[in-house]
């Protein structure tokens, strides 16, 4: 398409189809899909001396088959919609309004990019599943980036009227400015974090298969380790233990580089946030700031012990629950002064984002130590029983009983990170030790209160208080709250119901006028 | 028991239908029938002679089902309460975990009414109120049929009153 035309918002009533050089995208992706299958048929016609052609022709079919999407695919952006019409079978319409467009993210994987192309994801209001986001895979680059400064200044449009813009700045991407850009010393923290384990076991995982079939690389294996173990046991564990960590330190430290390489964090006047990363796969996500209801802080322990974490905005929209796929990250596993002040700067709040936080108490202590050392003791007791029935390994059974030593610790600390806070504009959690968070959540976006007490919390008198939102992980919980603590808590959260729930409850000397609104209820409370 | 002197959130202030005792011990049943059928099985997979194992599994399981099946009808009818005011739809489910939900009229999105087969035996209906988040829906269990009919009606209304997309 060339620069000279309109601009897409306002354009015709003509559906348009994806870009042409899709249809060299497609068939590969197809191809890959059912490679498969693929093999099985080829194999399976050699065996059989099957004719070539009939090998041939299946790849045919799935070229057809990849090519039909370009030609079933059709969108238009008309009359304040964004229509997309897709499938030959099972057909389906897509329809949103423009102005519930939320976020935009435009990803380029590899193939993309040597042609040129660019994935436009649209998400919009509602945060409902994935089949509610639009997705046109894919336009040409330009394009891409255009729609999606349109679909963002539009939002920009939208303040504007409100509010006259002092001159006529139209163009979207004026005025950024950048809040976070990745230093490539903060790679550092990359083995710190458990992706590197992940892509490990991922490896390990899809190897094994092809390993186990392969004798002979099982009989070099096995040499090796019998080298490795003619130096003494020890030496050898330490051995593979060390190149296990490189191994995995490796795989970490390439994995962040693949996927925050150039990580950029920008905010524009138009009230949007963009990212970009990705070294491969380039990735560009904007979020409306209006819809930003909070931000996660992430301190992973190893993230943690280094003084680093992550940053993750709570956002709706982005259709996924938890970080919602990394589209709502915001800062990679960097030093905890750029997570604090980007987390400061981003919600405004700075109270919410490092003030104290009120801890829950002794009974809240008192179950962390409960609940990190009674699963220990049992499974030390196992072990240690197990030892007298039947010859264990002296190793298996200080494996077993190490738990014990540790779950203190971990109780110590879980205890010391859980907490909550309120401040005028957000209500603060804190919770976890391997995997800590802060979540600030924004108030106004707290959709629900619930109280929640099991069988032994209602006995330490402690509760789980879950602000329930509609912006990403959903719910957020404070947990083990004093129950005292949790009613004030709940009407500070939502004051309008709680004015009908608790009446003078809550004032000192209410519990008086509760007796007497329960003695109105049908039963007698216990 | 001491009540602290602490302010506390009241219960809701309506009880469900007493026939929803019915339901919830038709239930029970059900999954005792589970059970039993698992005992059954393992009595004819079983190649050794000694029956002895399956009797006393049986008398344990038999005993601790029964007291589930004459308690939990009991105990759940006692929690489960339920209130509409001006301003929220607050209920309380539950019997050894119990919830306290509160949703304000202001957010709720959708209001369902669903009546399995034993329920519609029972004249019996479950509201099921959502809001935009996926995790703060209300569910309002054992209704009667007529009482939950107007009180869709009334949810209804009041969520149609309401602008913007409660998000």
């Amino acid at each position: 398409m060339s620069d000279g035309i309109p601009p897409i918002l306002a354009g015709d009533a003509q559906w348009r189809r994806l870009d042409a050089r899709m249809l060299l995208v497609h068939p590969v992706q197809e191809a890959v899909r059912f490679l498969p299958a693929l093999l099985v048929v080829f194999v399976n016609g050699r065996s059989n001396g099957r004719s070539p052609w009939w090998d041939l022709g299946f790849l045919a079919a799935i070229v057809v088959v990849g090519m039909m999407r370009w030609f079933t695919t059709r969108y238009r952006i008309w009359g304040g919609q964004i229509e997309l019409r897709q499938g030959l079978l099972n057909r389906r319409l897509l329809m949103t309004p423009a102005d519930r467009v939320r976020t935009v993210d435009v990803t380029a994987p590899i193939w993309h990019r040597a042609l040129g192309l660019a994935k436009v994801e649209i998400g919009t209001a509602g945060g409902g599943p994935r089949e509610h986001r639009i997705v046109l895979d894919a336009l040409a680059a330009p394009v891409a980036a255009e729609l999606r400064g349109e679909l963002l200044h539009r939002l920009t449009q939208a303040r504007a009227d409100q509010q006259p813009a002092p001159d006529g700045s139209v163009v979207q991407e004026d005025a950024e400015q950048v809040l976070v850009a990745l230093d490539p010393t903060w790679i550092r923290y990359a083995p710190l974090t458990t992706s590197g384990l992940v892509s490990a076991a991922a490896i390990w995982g899809f190897s094994a298969q092809y390993v186990e079939q392969a004798d002979d690389l099982q009989e070099k294996v096995e040499g090796a380790v019998d080298r490795v173990a003619a130096l003494g046991v020890g030496l050898a564990v330490v051995a593979g233990l060390l190149a296990a960590l490189l191994l995995v330190s490796l795989l970490a430290v390439s994995g962040y580089v693949l996927t925050y390489w150039g990580f950029r964090l920008t905010r524009h006047t138009g009230g949007t946030l963009h990212t970009r990363r990705g070294l491969l796969t380039a990735r560009a996500t904007s979020l409306e700031e209006k819809r930003i209801r909070g931000v996660e802080i992430g301190r992973p322990l190893g993230l943690r012990l280094a003084g680093a974490g992550r940053l993750s905005a709570v956002t709706t929209g982005l259709g996924h629950e938890g970080t919602q796929g990394g589209s709502a990250w915001l800062t990679p596993p960097a030093p905890g002064e750029v997570v604090t002040r980007t987390a400061v700067s981003v919600i405004g709040d700075e109270p919410a984002v490092v003030g104290p936080i009120t801890r829950h108490g002794r009974a809240a202590r008192r179950r962390r130590y409960t609940r990190a050392s009674v699963p220990a003791v049992l499974v030390c007791a196992a072990t240690v029983w197990g030892a007298t029935r039947v010859d264990l390994p002296a190793f298996l059974v200080v494996a077993g009983c190490l738990p014990v030593v540790f779950a203190p610790m971990l109780a110590a600390d879980r205890y010391a990170a859980l907490g909550h806070a309120v401040t005028p504009a957000h209500f603060v959690v804190r919770s976890g030790s391997f995997s800590q968070r802060r979540d600030a959540l924004s108030r106004d976006g707290i959709i629900g209160v619930t109280i929640r007490e099991s069988f032994f919390q209602r006995r330490a008198g402690v509760v789980t208080l879950t602000a329930t939102t509609a912006a990403g992980r959903q719910r957020y919980h404070a947990v083990d709250l004093p129950v005292e603590v949790s009613t004030p808590l709940a009407a500070e959260l939502l004051p309008g119901p709680f004015a009908d729930l608790c009446g003078a409850d809550l004032h000192p000397g209410g519990a008086a006028a509760e007796v007497s609104q329960a003695g109105n209820a049908v039963a007698a409370d216990l | 028991m001491t009540v602290p002197a602490l302010p506390r959130l009241r219960e809701p202030a309506n009880l469900v239908c007493p026939r929803a005792r019915w339901l919830w011990l038709i239930g029970g049943i059900g999954q005792a029938v589970v059970l039993a059928g698992l005992q059954v099985g393992w009595w004819f997979i079983d190649r050794r002679d000694a029956r002895g194992p399956h009797v006393v599994v049986a008398i344990v399981v038999g005993v601790l089902v029964l007291g589930y099946l004459i308690v939990m009808p009991i105990w759940r009818y006692r929690v489960h309460r339920w209130e509409v005011t001006a301003t929220a739809v607050y209920t309380q489910t539950g019997w050894l975990t119990q919830e306290r939900r509160i949703a304000p009229l202001s957010r709720v999105q959708t209001v369902d009414l669903t009546r399995g087969p034993i329920a519609q035996l029972l004249r019996l209906a479950t509201v099921r109120v959502t809001t935009a988040s996926a995790a703060g829906h209300l569910v309002i269990h054992g209704l009667d049929r007529d009482h939950a009919a107007v009180l869709v009606e009334r949810l209804t209304a009041a969520a149609a009153a309401e602008r913007g997309d409660a998000t």
